[in-house]
């Protein structure tokens, strides 16, 4: 658990981060979302104390961070950043054992875990562990550097714009990936983005940062459903707010049990979300679509009207 | 399919190479060392027939070069032009000098000199083309050297070169020894100065600007002015304090060439080093940090290996930088091979000239290379 105390950042004369509590449970998604300068980068830093805070506490376990030495602290903290960082004299494996090398793990055990990360984020042992960074392609250079990250099997991450520079493909693949990740292994994650569908998409706690303060925080829907204030609804999309929503909630919340009319021609997936269910109906020019579980059998229907919310008293 | 207009620069080069051939003098003979030698042409030495058939591979090269893959049959033509100088040197030996006069000797012209510097060209030319590795290149590099060096006992014993050589072999070795000492001196001492300066450059920001500027004044002062600047005050160390003087310092000799050099050598040095500390990416320092790397993990095995290619670069300019000024310092005594350089401007043999730059060429070429190959690897992240 971590968490941030009346937290105040001051370089020199100017206030970047202005007095903010925070907390992150354990295993809980945090984004730090906002526009650029509003301290959100400058927040996360402080975490692993490579900026150091002016006022406040930060505890992680209930422990101030300063009790820690600065390179124990930061060694029990994954971080993944925007340029990847990796070092580009050292080969993949090499970046990957960074950690448990400083942490004086046996080289036996060092290379176990190197070989468990490569296989956990897909990259083949024996056609990546002795390339160079400048000889993988971006997506395949991030994946190195959040294996890096989880090295030394830390409980937290912090991760600083990580998929920033990747293309939008890459980028939604590798977030689909991080979020089944973050199931599988439970890390408490804070994670700084300045776009918002990543971070609607990822958090479990989403936090809207402006000017050096926390202007909302709270579940991702309840945000988008009720922003505090006119910033954090043109940050959401203004006017897009309904179709950031409809790509939070899956078609098996408003799907019906299927009716007698007989099923709709055109199939959504189950687990698709209300605005892809959106698209196809505007896609096809269709109001019905029938809802298919995995093995494409049919196991009930979703119409615009259930769709779009309305009560239905039929 | 490379090029449909075949190689123009072997074209241009083998061109440039028949005209020197044909329109300037080959060698010059003189019947001592003080008389200047009278120009020979290349069909003077021994007919025109013989001058064309030598003549033969640089015409085939060019009109190999021509077709679209002239790769390695013009590389062999090349090489078989180099080799044929020596011999030619040879023959014209045979044909010119009077044996009749101990003193007679062969001066290489300027037709020759050219011939080899074109084809020295093609060759790297080609090297690049063919994609010929380090190692395979510079073996074909020495091989007219080697060639030489077979003929010079054998045929060539009244090439003025080798006759001059003849005459000071001892000192000419004990020159190289002095010019190399006074050169890895300079650059070992450079080097650990300028570690020194651009580490203190980088921890005090003040510094930084003095360091530059004074670095920058010295590098405007003409090398001969700062030897004899230095003549005064180490002259009157000297006599002041009698240890220094047992040591070996004095107002001339290798004492204030050391000093000169080194204050000419630290302003590369320092500005690569400082540059290459400087220039690793931010994102990689930030993430060392990160990672809890403490700073001298992320010196040693961060910064200090990523910067390592550009700070070779410049011990790399440095050196060759020292390898040339090292033959101004034979003016206050340091000796090495600018004596040679300046005992024949002063008796007016050129060929004394030429047994001083010739080595100082050949070393100067010789350590940009390797260092640039060096510097190069290691960029390429080929060492971790």
């Amino acid at each position: 658990m971590i968490e941030l105390i009346n937290i105040s950042k001051r370089f020199g004369s100017t206030t970047a981060v202005d007095s903010i509590s925070l907390k992150v449970e354990s295993g809980e998604f945090c984004c730090l979302v906002g526009t650029s300068g509003c301290g959100k980068s400058t927040t996360l830093r402080m975490i692993n104390r490579l900026i150091e805070h002016s006022d406040g506490e930060i505890h992680i376990d209930q422990q101030p961070i300063r009790s820690f030495k600065e390179e124990a602290l930061r060694r029990r903290i994954g971080y993944a950043i925007q340029s990847t960082g990796l070092f580009p004299h050292w080969t993949v494996a090499r970046n990957i054992g960074l950690v448990p090398r400083l942490l004086k793990w046996p080289k036996s055990k060092v290379d176990a875990r190197v070989e468990e990360l490569m296989t956990l984020l897909g990259l083949s042992m024996d056609e990546f562990a002795g390339k160079y960074p400048d000889q993988l392609s971006g997506g395949q250079a991030q994946r190195v550097g959040v294996a890096r990250a989880l090295a030394a099997d830390p409980d937290i991450l912090l991760m600083d714009e990580p998929f920033g520079a990747l293309d939008p493909i890459t980028r939604e693949s590798l977030q689909l990936e991080l979020r089944d990740l973050q199931a599988r292994l439970g890390k408490t994650i804070v994670f700084v983005t300045h776009d918002m569908d990543e971070a609607l998409a990822l958090a479990d706690r989403l936090v809207v940062m402006h000017e050096g303060r926390i202007m909302q925080q709270g579940h991702p829907l309840s945000v988008l459903r009720e922003p505090a204030n006119d910033f954090v609804a043109s940050l959401l999309g203004g006017e897009d707010r309904g179709l950031k929503e409809a790509a939070l909630l899956p078609v098996s919340e408003r799907m019906m049990p299927l009716g007698t009319g007989g099923v709709a021609r055109e199939r959504i997936d189950q687990g698709a979300s209300l605005r892809e269910a959106l698209s196809v109906m505007l896609w096809r020019r269709v109001e019905r679509l029938a809802v298919v579980d995995d093995d494409d059998i049919p196991i009930g229907e979703l119409s615009f009207r259930r769709l779009v919310g309305a009560r239905i008293h039929d | 399919m490379n090029g449909e207009r075949g190689n123009t620069v072997l074209l241009t080069l083998m061109l440039v190479g028949l005209g020197a051939w044909w329109a300037l003098p080959v060698v010059s003979v003189a019947p001592n060392r003080i008389v200047p030698g009278e120009a020979r042409y290349a069909w003077e030495v021994a007919g025109p027939a013989m001058a064309l058939l030598a003549s033969l591979p640089m015409g085939l090269a060019a009109l190999s070069a021509r077709s679209a893959d002239p790769g390695w049959r013009s590389l062999g033509l090349v090489l078989l032009a180099l080799a044929g100088l020596p011999l030619w040197l040879g023959l014209s030996e045979h044909q010119l000098v009077d044996p009749e006069l101990p003193q007679a000797r062969l001066g290489i012209g300027s037709g020759i000199w050219c011939a080899l510097f074109v084809l020295m060209l093609a060759l790297l030319d080609l090297r690049t083309r063919q994609r010929l590795s380090t190692g395979v290149s510079w073996l074909l590099m020495l091989t007219p050297l080697a060639l030489l060096a077979v003929c010079l006992p054998l045929g060539l014993e009244r090439l003025a070169l080798w006759q001059e050589y003849q005459g000071r072999a001892d000192d000419f070795w004990l020159a190289i020894g002095e010019h190399l000492l006074l050169v890895s001196t300079t650059v070992g001492v450079s080097l650990v100065l300028g570690a020194g300066i651009a580490l203190l450059m980088r921890r005090y920001p003040g510094v930084q600007r003095g360091a530059f500027a004074v670095l920058n004044f010295l590098q405007t002062i003409p090398s001969l002015a700062l030897f004899g600047l230095l003549l005064g005050p180490l002259a009157w160390l000297a006599n002041r304090y009698p240890w220094l003087d047992s040591l070996g310092i004095s107002g001339i000799g290798w004492a204030p060439a050391l000093l000169a050099l080194v204050a000419y050598s630290l302003l590369p040095m320092v500005r690569n080093t400082f540059v290459a500390l400087e220039g690793v990416s931010p994102g990689v320092i930030e993430a060392a940090r990160g990672m809890g790397m403490s700073r001298l993990q992320i010196f040693f095995q961060v910064r200090l290996p990523l910067a390592v290619p550009v700070l070779l670069e410049g011990v790399r300019i440095t050196t060759v930088q020292a390898i040339g000024l090292t033959a101004v310092a034979a003016l206050i005594g340091a000796g090495g091979l600018g004596r040679f350089i300046f005992q024949g401007l002063g008796q007016a043999a050129m060929d004394l000239v030429l047994l001083g730059a010739l080595p100082i060429l050949v070393m100067a070429i010789f350590a940009d290379a390797v260092l640039g190959n060096l510097s190069r690897r290691l960029g390429r992240g080929e060492a971790a």
